[in-house]
């Protein structure tokens, strides 16, 4: 669960990247957050994963109250969250394996813990033949899925995927959001943020539209109130 | 921090000092010297204060009687000597015995012609005094003793001892300080490369949850083992260098150094002590700063 009220951030720059944002991303929910470059999504995000503090306003992620946060309890907020990157940040020199198991080593897993979940994380995404790969082996698409696969290993309530299909063909694209979905279904909240309007389209889900640092467009608020309406 | 990811860490670290072997070589190398000079500096500073503790410690004046003085006044020039003021013990020191001193010294045939009737030593008396600050006032009240010639005075050598070993002292000191500075600074320096090496895997270990705990360790390690080896290998060096030095002095000067068996060991243990500490003392001073940093600032995007 996400819960920003009146949030701004404005950054030692004097860049205004975020101005009085105010919403609420439920338990659950499959959200696209959309926006050209520049708009403050970028902000937004590190903003929930407390890489930044936000100047007023408060923020609530999965419970815990960021703005007051001390640098120590940001680890196990962090647990609760799997990042998906756009460049997928996967460490070449590691198998396919290993780097799902490193995001387990990393909060110190028992090894046999770790020999029990990968392998059921790598099915998950269909990379269960890649497992002794390299990275520069894979396509984007497969490279995608592993980052995924790493986001996912330690059972994280939310899954936070920044541009995740900006670096794979159009096709896999698709697959890869497909594939979230399915994780969403298993109850994992999905952000997703994109500037693919037409992946976004093909999916009736929430899309929260960032512009100049303010939320311009909410389709859950209109959906709402057009269920006021009726 | 649970502890069941610590061997995956230990590797970890070990593994880091191979990567990156070059530098670790090259550190290993500088904090090998500094612990060196350390060391010489340190046991040159134990020797001295060791030559003053035996030359003030012994607190014994050599007493020499007049030439032609006869065995049976000698001793009552003792007894005279022993009951003076301040004089706590006295030991008669006669001519023959003195010269016994000189017989490892001297050629046999020269030594046989110096025994008995053609010895040239006068007797002599040590005095052991209660308090050495009246030291003068003593020696003035043994040199008016009939039969006293002269007085050997220790308490010169040992002022400049004292001094030179306060000296010494000082300046072992500074060079301590320094080196231990230079390689804090070496180590942490080579931990800082290796953090930049593995800057990407640190950023992936923070986003997923890892805390600064968990991050730190390997590097810790890391400088550890260099401290390690280097204060292993700067002890076995020592061994060798210790010989060569006391030998080499010895040649020179008549110098009573420390055995190396009464030192080595506390010698090596600090050295591998020492350079385990500096080691993570290095490698916490670096990560502390880099841990701060978040997300594509860690990674220097």
């Amino acid at each position: 669960m996400i819960e920003f009220r009146n949030v701004s951030k404005v950054y030692s720059t004097g860049t205004h990247a975020l101005n009085k944002v105010s919403l609420t991303i439920e338990k659950g929910e499959f959200v696209f957050i959309v926006g050209s470059s520049g708009a403050g999504k970028s902000t937004f995000l590190k903003l929930i994963m407390r890489e930044e503090i936000p100047s007023s306003g408060s923020i609530i992620v999965n419970g815990m109250p960021l703005e007051k946060m001390k640098r120590r309890k940001v680890p196990m907020l962090r647990r609760t969250m799997g990042i998906v990157f756009q460049d997928f940040r996967l460490i070449d020199k590691m198998t396919v394996y290993d780097n799902v198991a490193f995001a387990m080593r990393a909060i110190g897993a028992r090894p046999r813990a770790i020999k029990k979940r990968v392998p059921y994380i790598l099915e998950l995404v269909g990379l269960e033949n890649k497992a002794n790969n390299y990275p520069a082996e894979l396509s984007g698409g497969e490279q995608q899925r592993v980052g995924l696969a790493r986001a996912l290993v330690n059972n994280p309530q939310m899954i936070i995927a920044d541009e995740p299909t900006g670096n794979v063909d159009p096709e896999m694209s698709y697959e890869i959001i497909e594939l979230l979905h399915e994780i969403n279904k298993r109850g994992t909240t999905i952000l997703i943020v994109t500037h693919e309007h037409e992946l976004v389209h093909s999916f009736d889900s929430r899309v929260i539209t960032i512009d100049k640092g303010v939320v311009v467009e909410d389709t859950m608020e209109i959906r709402t109130s057009k269920e006021d309406e009726e | 921090m649970k502890f069941s990811g610590f061997g995956y860490l230990l590797k970890e670290g070990i593994k880091s000092i191979w990567t990156n072997r070059m530098m670790s070589i090259a550190s290993v190398g500088v904090l090998i010297s500094c612990l060196l000079l350390t060391g010489a500096a340190s046991l040159l500073s134990l020797n001295v204060s060791n030559a003053v503790d035996k030359v003030g410690g012994t607190n014994v004046t050599r007493v020499f009687l007049d030439l032609d003085i006869l065995d049976e006044e000698a001793k009552f020039v003792e007894q005279d000597i022993a009951h003076l003021p301040n004089v706590e013990k006295t030991e008669f020191i006669s001519k023959d015995e003195a010269i016994k001193d000189y017989q490892d010294t001297l050629r046999e045939d020269i030594f046989n012609q110096l025994i008995g009737e053609g010895n040239p030593l006068p007797h002599a008396v040590d005095v052991t005094m209660t308090d050495l600050a009246r030291y003068d006032e003593t020696i003035g009240l043994i040199l008016g003793v009939d039969g006293v010639d002269s007085v050997r005075d220790t308490k010169d050598i040992a002022e400049k001892l004292t001094s030179l070993q306060s000296l010494v002292n000082t300046l072992s000191f500074w060079i301590v300080l320094a080196l231990v500075i230079v390689s804090v600074f070496i180590i942490s320096n080579t931990i800082r490369m290796t953090m930049y090496a593995r800057r990407f895997e640190i950023s992936i270990m923070k986003s997923v949850g890892a805390t600064d705990t968990f991050v730190r360790i390997p590097f810790v390690i890391e400088g550890m083992t260099i401290g390690l080896i280097s204060g292993v290998v700067t002890s076995v060096l020592l061994v060798f260098l210790y010989d060569i030095i006391m030998k080499t002095v010895q040649n020179i000067a008549q110098f009573n150094f420390v055995p190396y068996s009464q030192v080595g060991i506390w010698a090596s243990l600090i050295f591998i002590l020492a350079g385990m500490l500096i080691g993570a003392l290095g490698s916490m001073i670096s990560i502390s700063r880099y841990l701060r940093k978040e997300g594509n600032e860690l990674l220097g995007w």
